[in-house]
């Protein structure tokens, strides 16, 4: 008996939100700005993820080359969120015109006269100098760490 | 139009794209290969998805910007119009999902550190117990040897002990409080004639001769917790008293309560025997002086009275009374002349003759004398004669006299219980350096407080007028001028136990002792 109040009283507030709605004002419109903000806030949450992991694996005073180059790695790619992110808004800055595309798209030029805001826009737009070897310090960590157990096995093998 | 070309960031957007999928494929590779090495490594577990995570986001990334390269390229940038929000969509999706799995993740591995921290403190807890178990085994191993060593040490102790227990020549036993015997050893049975089945209830009082002996045993117990050269006598089973020295030390309990004794005892019977005949001897050399002295002073006397008598004799007619009177005068002198010569015999001074004498031939002489009267007495003779028996230098007369004597007085201790046996033995002794003479009887024997005293000169237990008590005094001499001895035995010890009546053991030594004996006998002087 009980337990059929309580089952009533819980199913109540979403019959009445069912029955006597009006304006479906839980539902949010996403506008086309939404989409960079989203992926501004991946930039900083990954960033953030970086940082932390970094920060821990120095706490955990980890012996070994390969945590060495986990932390290059950490490092370089925090490096890399912070110029994506700064390349993002310096793309979304970038007034109409500032790329001549008239030839083709091989040939396209960032026009004269280089303001400030397009040197960062061209800087930032190299940024795979900075992945690229981030990745090769991930790849470079990783085989650091099978060998070192490949090495630890046949020791004890 | 002038400006900065494009194109270097266009190609290393290609080529970065292109190798950030390699890399990060490569990563995710070797990742893969650590989790299979070793499954159980939540580390190697975390670093998968995380650079499963990066090598999803690279290809969403880069497959996006090589997309968007070449269509651009190719002029169709109205495709990548339409396709761009969904890469970039891709793409911040990845990338959320990377960040979330290395924050989310890493916090597993913070917990999986922490359970590994638990693993290690119980690895090395385990790791502890297992040197502290190694520890104590080898503390056990070293405890067994230990323990192996010492009851080898305590057995060979015991071993040593026992040895001394059982074969010690003495008498050792031991006793618990009431005063019973609870072990002794063999010498300590062959010394009492008990076996060690009989003495499953013999009791301290038995062992005692004399009441009064185990009374002050106890009480020097008690009080000084030992004794020391006790010398008290010991009942042997059939009786018959034995001389030990005893040395006892009590056996207390950790409560100060006496559990009873051990004991050490000597027998000192044949030692007590030694030291009385070693005394009896020097007494009979002294009495031999004397008699000797005696001897001479009235030998002359009788000598003259002897010749006076006689000459006075031829004065008065044969039958008168004062001849019959001169001839006892003539008797009696001579009769103590004879005395005098037997004093001389026993005291050494008399003459002696030297020659080559057989023993046996001796007695199967004085046998032939004497067997008529023994069997009229029903005195059987029992005649041991040892074959090969080396003869010996001496006075075959004197040793006759000495033979007959010991046979009569045995003949006397027999006829007062009609009859018995007479047991005459000769052997070469052990040494090979003497010859013995056995005389043994199976008369009433004599007793102990006599026996030191059967050699004196004029010592009689026969009633007077039937002996002079110079016959053992004279064979006494006699063997001694020879260089022999002379021992009385009685009751008799013989392999059956004890026997009734006396034994005369005589030694005689062979050769050049005997002789040297004898010469030195006759360069002390002589009638």
């Amino acid at each position: 008996m009980k337990s059929t109040v309580y089952r009533g009283l819980l199913f109540a507030p979403l019959l009445l939100v069912l029955l006597l709605c009006k304006d479906a004002w839980a539902l949010q419109t996403h506008g086309s700005s939404e989409g960079i903000v989203v992926h501004q806030l991946a930039h900083i949450q990954y960033l953030g993820a970086l940082a932390y992991l970094f920060w821990d694996i120095r706490r955990s005073s980890f012996t070994g080359v390969g945590w060495v180059y986990l932390q290059r790695f950490c490092l370089l790619m925090m490096f890399w969120n912070a110029i994506a992110f700064i390349g993002h808004f310096s793309q979304m800055s970038l007034a109409e015109g500032a790329i001549s595309t008239e030839d083709e798209y091989l040939s396209a030029l960032l026009l004269l006269p280089v303001t400030f805001g397009k040197w960062v826009y061209y800087v930032t737009a190299l940024d795979h100098l900075v992945c690229a070897p981030a990745l090769f310090f991930l790849f470079l960590a990783m085989r650091s760490f099978y060998r070192s157990v490949d090495r630890d096995k046949r020791e004890e093998g | 139009m002038d400006g900065l070309p494009l194109l270097p960031a266009i190609f290393l957007d290609i080529l970065g794209s292109a190798a950030n999928i390699a890399f990060s494929f490569l990563a995710w590779r070797y990742a893969r290969l650590l989790t299979r090495r070793q499954p159980d490594n939540f580390v190697w577990g975390y670093l998968y998805y995380v650079t499963f995570a990066i090598a999803a986001f690279a290809i969403s990334r880069a497959v996006g910007h090589l997309v968007k390269q070449f269509l651009l390229i190719a002029g169709r940038a109205d495709i990548w119009m339409d396709i761009s929000s969904y890469s970039g969509g891709f793409n911040s999706l990845f990338m959320i999902s990377v960040a979330a799995v290395m924050i989310f993740y890493h916090k597993g591995v913070q917990a999986y550190e922490a359970l590994d921290l638990e693993a290690g403190k119980l690895k090395n807890a385990n790791r502890d117990l297992a040197a502290a178990a190694m520890q104590l085994r080898d503390l056990n191993q070293n405890l067994e040897h230990k323990v192996e060593e010492r009851t080898e040490e305590l057995s060979q102790s015991e071993k040593k002990f026992r040895h001394l227990f059982s074969e010690s020549k003495d008498m050792v036993f031991f006793s618990d409080a009431d005063n019973r015997l609870v072990d002794m050893n063999d010498s300590g049975f062959q010394m009492l004639g008990y076996s060690r089945e009989e003495t499953t209830n013999l009791l301290l009082a038995d062992l005692f001769a004399y009441p009064e002996d185990i009374r002050s045993y106890s009480g020097m117990l008690a009080q000084d917790g030992y004794i020391k050269d006790l010398n008290l006598a010991f009942a042997r089973k059939d009786g018959s008293p034995i001389s030990v020295l005893l040395s006892a030390t009590a056996i207390f309990g950790e409560k100060g309560e006496m559990l009873g004794s051990e004991v050490i005892a000597k027998d000192l019977t044949r030692l007590k025997v030694m030291m009385e005949q070693l005394a009896a001897s020097e007494k009979m050399a002294s009495v031999g002086q004397m008699a000797a002295g005696i001897a001479h002073e009235i030998n002359t006397p009788l000598g003259i009275i002897l010749g006076y008598s006689q000459l006075m004799m031829d004065e008065f007619e044969a039958g008168s009374e004062q001849h019959q009177g001169l001839q006892v005068i003539e008797r009696q002198t001579k009769a103590s002349r004879k005395i005098v010569s037997d004093l001389l015999k026993f005291s050494r001074q008399s003459g002696s003759t030297r020659e080559e004498v057989n023993l046996n031939e001796i007695l199967a002489d004085v046998m032939a004398v004497t067997e008529h009267t023994l069997s009229l007495s029903r005195i059987s003779v029992h005649l041991d004669l040892g074959k090969g028996l080396p003869s010996i230098t001496g006075d075959p007369e004197k040793l006759r006299q000495v033979f007959v004597n010991l046979v009569n007085n045995a003949h006397h201790a027999m006829l007062d219980m009609g009859g018995g046996e007479l047991f005459l033995r000769t052997h070469l002794h052990e040494e090979g350096r003497s010859v013995v003479v056995e005389v043994r009887d199976t008369g009433h024997g004599v007793p102990e407080k006599n026996q030191a005293r059967i050699f004196e000169p004029f010592f009689t237990t026969k009633p007077v007028g039937q002996g002079t008590g110079l016959g053992l005094s004279v064979s006494y001499g006699i063997i001694h001028e020879h260089g022999g001895a002379i021992q009385v035995e009685s009751p008799v010890h013989d392999r059956q136990g004890l026997l009734q009546g006396t034994l005369f053991r005589i030694t005689l030594p062979v050769e050049d002792e005997q002789k040297q004996e004898i010469s030195g006998s006759q360069a002390g002087g002589s009638i």
